[in-house]
């Protein structure tokens, strides 16, 4: 079935250098700036996942700065194509080619081999809820979200694997509110 | 009327903030309970920390306000008073700080005094205070004004005190030639 699809990718000339990832959107609830203990809830959507060299979409690795605690799924992401399978919440999990995953979602292909993926191209949406830590320092608040295909989690080995940059939903750190206090005075 | 405006916005910023004292405090020697504040947020907790001075945090640590005994050696003690604020987070702010004089007033001893006695020099120390009681008049003390008695003269400066008594006798009385 790959190999037929692989097939009919080259014969239609898929262009190689192109980004396997599009269309990616994202809403804050609340916007930024975030102080300590402010909760924020990410829709995050992928428009369309071009399955480069026949790459399946398998994951989405969630990278938060340091300055969040508390990263809660709320929607997990659907589609799995053709494919069996579904999309699980993992914290961690080391793929077969080495790739150390999480936090994020996985598409486990109950279909063939587990760490095939997703044949969907999507749209892709899911939601996740993340809380600023309690600090004093203003520490790095980013949230990106890294689309894996199975090229890269050794799943599938077939040429150039899509390599898209992480996708940047939050830059900023924590507003530190420090108290300022009079002057002392005497009765 | 600018000058005005100016004199009534400092004015209502002073009550405002009830921010009344100068830095340094002057303070009395051996003096107890004095109580120190600042502007409370109700959400946050303050850290004090009472050095120099014969100085002792008595109550309100953790709260905008404190009470401190003073010691009694005179002299200027820097940054005396401090407190840290920490917010509802933990996170602290700039400590403040106040410089704390401590004064410890004296003063000399005169008399005991008869009637028609000259008027006595009253040196308090240090200088700059005001006399007061029965028969002074700036730095002086009369005998003949203040007539027979026990007084107590006060010696005042920047809200401390100290007092001294004074005595001024009879004379003796002496009774008629008598021939035997």
């Amino acid at each position: 079935m790959r190999k037929l699809l692989t097939i009919l990718c080259l014969l239609f000339s898929l262009t190689v250098s192109s980004q396997c990832v599009s269309n990616q959107s994202f809403i804050l609830s609340a916007p930024g700036p975030y102080s300590p203990g402010d909760v924020v809830a990410v829709d995050y959507t992928l428009g369309t996942f071009t399955q480069l060299n026949i790459n399946w979409i398998i994951a989405f690795q969630i990278n938060l700065g340091a300055g969040w605690t508390n990263l809660i799924p709320l929607i997990d992401p659907v589609g799995g194509g053709t494919q069996p399978g579904g999309w699980v919440w993992d914290v961690q999990n080391t793929y077969p080619s080495g790739l150390n995953f999480g936090p994020g979602w996985r598409f486990v292909n109950t279909g063939f081999v587990p760490d095939w993926g997703s044949q969907s191209t999507g749209p892709f949406t899911m939601r996740f809820r993340v809380t600023v830590d309690q600090t004093c320092t203003a520490d790095d608040l980013s949230i990106s979200i890294n689309v894996i295909g199975d090229c890269l989690t050794g799943g599938w080995n077939n040429g150039a694997c899509c390599s898209d940059p992480a996708y940047q939903i939050y830059n900023g750190n924590v507003q530190v509110v420090t108290p300022i206090t009079s002057n002392i005075s005497h009765y | 009327m600018k000058k005005l405006l100016t004199v009534l916005l400092v004015c209502f910023g002073l009550i405002a903030y009830g921010q009344t004292t100068i830095n340094p405090d002057t303070v009395c020697a051996n003096a107890v309970g004095e109580q120190y504040f600042v502007t409370n947020t109700p959400t946050s907790t303050y850290n004090w920390t009472v050095t120099g001075g014969g100085g002792a945090l008595q109550t309100g640590q953790g709260t905008d306000l404190i009470t401190v005994d003073w010691g009694g050696v005179s002299g200027l003690y820097l940054s005396a008073i401090g407190v840290i604020e920490s917010n509802a987070a933990g996170c602290p702010g700039l400590p403040v700080l106040l410089d704390i004089f401590v004064l410890d007033l004296s003063s000399n001893v005169i008399g005991p005094f008869c009637p028609g006695d000259p008027s006595a020099t009253l040196v308090g120390n240090p200088a700059g205070g005001v006399w007061a009681g029965t028969g002074v008049t700036g730095n002086n003390f009369d005998p003949a004004t203040a007539g027979v008695g026990n007084y107590v003269l006060t010696y005042s400066m920047a809200g401390c005190n100290t007092t001294i008594n004074v005595v001024v006798n009879n004379g003796p009385v002496t009774g008629p030639i008598q021939h035997f």
